[in-house]
């Protein structure tokens, strides 16, 4: 007899059937968030917490490591997305919308900088903190914007402060280290590698959004095929940005504003593209939480909530003083900087990549940045929620 | 509660208010900028106002009192580069048409002031249905009997005038089939439809007074009549256009409106009858329906033609009128428009049976009205 026609007891399921697990789990504690009035993606990130070395430990950093694909394949995603709702002409229309966004960013990186300096951090890793905490969270912003069908001046500048925050940051992030490391020793690699960054990124954008374009023109976005056209093109942009080593997150959010800026038509997405963006956040956030350890979380504890209360004063500040001349009123100008809390994914990857790179100065940026990102993975989807229904900007659930 | 007098106006002066849509540059969706835009637009010197609306997605602009075709055309000419300007900086779009083409009425707000709650919490969904965009015109009457003769007289010309502003083919992502679907939403409103058939001032007031005494209505404002006196500024309203897509259209509607009302007045051609009315619902239904196409059953003969056939005998009837008020340019260019059946319903239905979809639809609207392009 044949013993390989029957299964082995105990059952060897293999590893699909853990992830398969955890996947459901995430979505259920999302979705049990949302029927008590929360962002959904509070739910997938405490999820993701509970399921990594924190708490039940299903995951760890190596998961991260080798799931990383399809982590930065979501970013690249929903930065794209968020690249086309950025309009150009609007930011030459109103100047003082890139003022607010300027402001922000400045005070923002100076304010937690100095903190964490005069916290005694050193100034390397306060540097990067600074460089950090410049950005705002494109997935979870995404996300809660589409959950209520957010729309409005508040949500526009949101949105456009975002895709800048995170532009700023990862640049930032990279020449300040790259600096720190002795990367640009001597004036012209100093000069070159920055250039290099934001030319190279601008160029793979226009390639990108020059082959989306011409998709267009021959897969209507909304079928089958336009779906697998437009993920084939960004992991082909992903494949090509990581073998050039530039930054994968710049290039899709270049891609997204030139296209809105060449062709003014409406980009919706599709239903579909919806739904697998949806399944490609939960997976996001499932794996993020593999990163956080609970020793370096309450080694990083103290100066992450001063980072987090000098941060929040920089973004409340910007927004607050600039909101006003950009066409909001002061509530919506507080709403707007209580909007930009959230930080999370892409923040911890950052962190992550710095680590890799330079392992000791890694490991003291590693866990303030994890701090920073579990309280504002939490709680900053849950700000901006209440900041966008606080000033009747959704279009979905509590309208009146 | 009584009626006001009926105050003094100069005979034909004009006004003319237009409620527009703000949309989103994103999806083209309506979009909840309306106190935002204002607060923009407080800061400007423009002729007229700029008020809010029902809904936080509309806005409603008006002119101050005109003599002419042209200073309507310049006034509504000055308040559209200024809300344009406005629009840009806020990163909005604002069109004409008398429905947004695929808007979700249940995701309206009700503005924040507290006549439109009390009309919400009254109306229930109807209010958030009532995110429709008409044009009004003002005729300034002098005095109220003859306010009431140009009301009734002007009520056989309610198909033509819809049939020339009709753009609004689209309501809820779907094609109603209709040219002027945006009157169907009107017509749920209990107190909708056409004025009594009261000739004198006097009979008006008791009319009034009865409807009061009722706890029905309050105040004119609880009237919802294609055609209403305004006593408080001594005109009548004429209330049954959509907004059209460009302010040129609404400035020559605006004019066909005054000669009408100076060929009423002088002339004074119609015997006033209550049977009149007897086709009033079918003409009105006929012309939101077909437009131009639809059948006209005269009120007095009861011969049929069609509504275009209507329109062309109007306009020679009218056509010394419009020369003596300095508008008969632009309503030659209306008549050269219904000759060859084209309305702003038709050029939406063009593009988008052409296979533009909804939003780049609405884009094109915005880029008409905030273009300033010619009818």
């Amino acid at each position: 007899m044949d013993l390989l026609i029957w299964p082995d007891w105990p059952l060897a399921l293999g590893a699909l059937f853990p992830v398969a697990i955890a996947l459901v789990l995430t979505a259920l504690v999302g979705e049990a968030g949302g029927r008590f009035g929360l962002p959904r993606v509070s739910g997938y990130a405490l999820a993701g917490l509970v399921l990594g070395p924190l708490v039940l430990g299903w995951f760890d950093i190596n998961d991260l490591a080798g799931h990383r694909l399809v982590i930065d394949f979501t970013i690249a995603l929903v930065l794209f997305e968020l690249g086309i709702r950025l309009d150009v002409r609007w930011l030459a229309a109103n100047r003082w919308v890139v003022a607010t966004s300027t402001g922000e960013i400045a005070l923002t990186f100076a304010l937690t900088f100095g903190a964490l300096w005069a916290a005694g951090t050193g100034a390397g890793v306060a540097l990067a903190v600074a460089a950090i905490a410049v950005g705002t969270s494109p997935v979870i912003l995404m996300h809660v914007t589409n959950e209520l069908r957010a729309s409005g001046q508040t949500t526009d500048r949101l949105l456009a402060l975002c895709a800048l925050n995170v532009a700023v940051s990862v640049i930032l992030l990279k020449l300040l280290v790259g600096a720190l490391h002795g990367v640009h020793s001597g004036w012209q690699l100093a000069l070159l590698h920055p250039l290099y960054l934001l030319l190279g990124s601008a160029l793979a954008g226009a390639v990108i959004a020059a082959a989306y374009l011409g998709l267009r023109r021959l897969v209507d976005p909304a079928t089958e095929q336009g779906l697998v056209a437009m993920i084939a093109l960004l992991l082909a942009a992903i494949a090509l940005l990581s073998a050039l080593r530039l930054p994968t997150a710049l290039a899709p959010l270049f891609a997204g504003a030139l296209i809105k800026w060449r062709d003014r038509r409406p980009h919706l997405w599709p239903q579909q593209f919806g739904s697998f963006g949806g399944v490609l956040v939960i997976v996001a956030f499932m794996l993020a939480g593999a990163a956080v350890t609970a020793g370096e979380l309450f080694a990083g504890a103290g100066i992450g909530l001063l980072a987090i209360l000098a941060r929040a004063a920089g973004k409340l500040g910007g927004a607050m003083a600039f909101g006003p001349p950009s066409g909001l009123d002061l509530r919506k100008s507080l709403a707007l900087g209580v909007g930009l809390m959230p930080l999370s994914v892409l923040a911890l990857l950052q962190a992550v990549d710095v680590r890799l790179l330079y392992p000791e100065f890694g490991s003291r940026l590693m866990p303030i940045v994890i701090a920073m990102t579990v309280v504002l993975g939490l709680l900053g989807p849950i700000a901006t929620r209440r900041a966008l229904i606080r000033v009747r900007e959704t279009r979905r659930g509590e309208t009146s | 509660m009584s009626l006001e007098n009926f105050a003094s106006s100069r005979a034909l002066s004009l006004g003319v208010e237009l409620e527009l849509q703000l949309v989103s540059t994103h999806d083209y969706d309506l979009v909840s900028s309306a106190e935002d835009l204002l607060r923009v637009m407080a800061s400007k010197d423009v002729p007229g106002e700029v008020k809010p609306e029902m809904t936080c997605s509309m806005i409603e602009v008006s002119t101050g009192i005109c003599n002419d075709y042209a200073s309507v055309a310049a006034e509504l000419e000055a308040l559209r580069a200024a809300l344009t300007d406005a629009a840009r900086k806020l990163n909005i779009g604002i069109c004409g048409g008398g429905t947004h083409a695929f808007q979700d009425w249940s995701e309206r707000r009700i503005f924040d002031k507290p006549r439109f709650h009390y009309l919400s919490d009254l109306y229930g969904y109807l209010a958030k249905q009532f995110t429709v965009f008409g044009q009004h015109v003002h005729i300034g009457c002098p005095g109220p009997d003859a306010a009431l003769y140009l009301l009734h007289g002007m009520s056989r010309y309610i198909p033509h005038l819809i049939a020339l502003s009709a753009s609004s083919p689209y309501v809820q992502g779907k094609d109603t089939g209709f040219q002027s679907a945006r009157l169907n939403s009107v017509f749920a409103f209990p107190l909708s439809g056409r004025a009594p058939f009261v000739e004198t001032w006097q009979d008006f007031e008791a009319y009034f007074r009865k409807m009061s005494d009722t706890g029905v209505v309050q105040s004119m404002k609880d009237f919802y009549w294609d055609i209403r006196p305004k006593p408080e500024y001594g005109t009548i309203e004429v209330r049954v256009m959509d907004t059209p897509l460009t302010v040129g259209r609404a400035a020559a509607i605006a004019a066909y409106i005054q000669s009408i009302a100076r060929y009423l007045m002088i002339e004074r051609p119609i015997r006033l009858a209550e049977d009149d009315y007897l086709v009033y619902t079918f003409n009105r239904f006929q012309a939101c329906r077909f437009g131009f196409a639809g059948t006209y059953v005269h009120p007095e003969t009861h011969e049929h033609c069609t509504i275009a056939e209507e329109i062309e005998a109007s306009f020679a009837r009218i056509e010394q009128h419009a020369i003596e008020l300095g508008c008969d340019g632009a309503l030659g260019e209306l008549l050269r428009q219904v000759r060859e059946g084209r309305n702003d319903a038709a050029w939406l239905r063009e593009r988008h049976t052409g296979g533009e979809s909804l939003p780049e639809l609405v884009m094109n609207q915005c880029a008409r009205w905030m273009g300033g392009e010619a009818m």
